[in-house]
Order: C-alpha cells, then sequence, then structure tokens
C-alpha cells in the first residue's frame, strides 16, 4: 500500500478486522472493498482474517454440553439454596443477638455487673466462633491440597 | 426475568462462559466452578440482570469474567502454567488432521496475553459483537475494534509458529 504514514497500516488492519465482523459504517465497507481491488495484499490480508476467524469459531474450545450443564445447574440449585439457607441463618442469628442485646440493656431487674457478666460470657462465646470460622476459612482458602482428587 | 427462563439460558450459555472462563483461568476445573459460581449468583440474586439494559449473554459472560478475575486475584502467588489449559500436544499417532489443527488453535492460544485470548473467544468464538464484547470487558466499544485487531495479528504470529 503506498502510504507514508506508519500507523496506515494499522489503521487499515483494524478496518479489516472490522469488515469481517460487519462492524463497520457503509463508509468504511466502501473503503474496505476498493483498497481490496486495488491491493493483492490487503486482499491477501482479509482473507487470512476470514481464515483465522472461521478457525477459532470452529475449534471446541468449550468442555461441557448443555446436557452438563444441565446437570451441574441442578447442583447450582443445591448450592444456591444453601447460600440463601446461610443468608437466612445469619441474618436470623444476627437478629436475635441485637434483640437480646437491647433486651439486656433495658432490663432494669439486673445491675451494671450482672449485665456486664451476661455480655462478657456471650461476647467471649461468640469471638470464640468467629476465630474459629475464621481460622477455618483462611486453612482452606490457603489449602495447597484442596484440588488433589483421590 | 423469571427464574425458570432464566436457569434455561444459563444452561444454553454454560459452554460459551466455559471457554471464556478457561481462557482466563487456564485450567478447566477452576474455569468449571467459575462458570457455576457465576450460575449460583445469577440465580439467588436475579434482580441484579436488568432486561432493559441489555441481552443475558454479555451479562453473563461479564459476571463469570469478573469471578474469574476474583479468583485469579485470590490466586496471588500460585503460578499458572500453560500445560494447564486443556490443550494437548499434536498426537504422532492421530491421523485426524481436524484434531491437529484444533490442538494448534489451542496451543497457539495459550500463548497469547489473556487479554487477547478473552477477547478472541468472545468474538470469534461466542460470536459477540462489539457493543457486547465492550460490556463484558468493561471498555468502550470503540476500542474493541483495535484490540481485537492486534490480538488477531498476535494470533497469526503465533499460529506461523505451527507451519501456517
Amino acid at each position: 500500500m503506498a502510504n507514508d504514514n506508519p500507523n496506515a497500516g494499522e489503521h487499515i488492519g483494524e478496518l479489516l478486522s472490522g469488515y469481517i465482523d460487519g462492524e463497520l459504517t457503509q463508509q468504511d465497507r466502501q473503503r474496505v472493498e476498493l483498497l481490496c481491488q486495488e491491493s493483492e495484499t490487503v486482499r491477501k490480508d482479509l482473507e487470512e482474517l476470514r481464515a483465522l476467524r472461521e478457525r477459532i469459531g470452529r475449534t471446541p474450545l468449550g468442555e461441557f454440553d448443555a446436557e452438563a450443564w444441565g446437570e451441574r445447574m441442578n447442583d447450582t440449585g443445591v448450592r444456591a439454596s444453601a447460600l440463601i439457607g446461610w443468608i437466612l441463618f445469619i441474618g436470623g442469628l444476627l437478629l436475635a443477638a441485637g434483640v437480646f442485646v437491647v433486651g439486656l440493656l433495658f432490663d432494669d431487674d439486673l445491675g451494671i455487673l450482672g449485665k456486664l457478666i451476661i455480655v462478657g460470657v456471650y461476647g467471649g462465646l461468640a469471638g470464640l466462633l468467629i476465630s474459629v470460622v475464621r481460622q477455618r476459612l483462611i486453612e482452606r482458602k490457603t489449602d495447597k491440597y484442596k484440588n488433589v482428587r483421590i | 426475568m423469571e427464574t425458570r427462563l432464566m436457569q434455561h439460558e444459563l444452561i444454553r450459555l454454560g459452554a460459551g462462559a466455559h471457554a471464556l472462563a478457561i481462557q482466563i483461568l487456564g485450567n478447566r476445573d477452576d474455569a468449571a466452578d467459575a462458570v457455576q459460581d457465576a450460575m449460583v449468583k445469577a440465580l439467588t440474586a436475579p434482580g441484579a440482570y436488568d432486561a432493559k439494559q441489555g441481552p443475558l449473554k454479555p451479562w453473563f459472560y461479564r459476571v463469570v469474567r469478573n469471578r474469574c478475575l476474583d479468583l485469579l486475584r485470590g490466586r496471588r502467588s500460585t503460578t499458572e502454567t500453560v500445560d494447564a489449559l486443556p490443550a494437548c500436544g499434536p498426537d504422532p499417532e492421530s491421523a485426524l488432521d481436524t484434531e491437529q489443527r484444533d490442538s494448534e488453535i489451542k496451543q497457539a492460544l495459550e500463548k497469547l496475553p489473556p487479554a487477547h485470548r478473552q477477547i478472541l473467544v468472545l468474538r470469534d468464538y461466542l460470536d459477540l459483537g462489539y457493543a457486547e464484547i465492550g460490556v463484558v470487558l468493561d471498555v468502550p466499544a470503540g476500542t474493541v475494534m483495535s484490540r481485537l485487531h492486534r490480538a488477531r495479528n498476535a494470533m497469526r504470529e503465533e499460529l506461523k509458529n505451527y507451519g501456517e
């Protein structure tokens, strides 16, 4: 192509890509068609791009068919319901804890010391539970052998 | 969108999403997990998808891609080798030319940077339009054409190593 602009080749290449993808404006399409008529190199380039696109399109890159994904989707349903279950459980737990704390704060029969003891016991239990869960999550994330199949 | 309808659509999109996830994660099992996670996300929060914003396909591929990127961030130090990718070397005993050609494409794809692999799969394998690719990759549609061209050029260069 007789063009002194070093970026022109790149731009024409982009146009060729857009042409085979059907993403050009009418004006650009005509420009590409004209270039193809004028230049054997451009024509060859266009054919190469088209062939490449077809080859990639024909290559089976996915591993499972729709039936396999249907089976996985059933599993997905189980996982989704488990996720919803966890959300409801944790939400309920937080709500119950909130009700308990508010009830404790406004309990006139209990002195400050009694309230502090109860808060200490339950707070300590909650802290322990959270630390165990956190530890388990960290272990699960960093377990090098989790993907090893026996 | 109704959940059953969405389920049906997601099953249909599963294979394509898996192909995309393999290109990002380089491992078929992790890719399958990522797609499944994305399906769970789509089904547990069906309100997240707004049909008025566009078709389900690019939206779902975007969810899959984001999930893959999360997994990659989680891996951090884990090095991904091309050996983990599903393609294997040309089988000398194989008489099937198609198989070898498929293998060449897979191997050439493996050698490309992830950004190139993703855009090639989205356009040439999954047949998404530039606007849809823009949605999946979260880039303006205008930049898709130039990125795609660079990716195709890189792919052609790689394929030359296979006697193209």
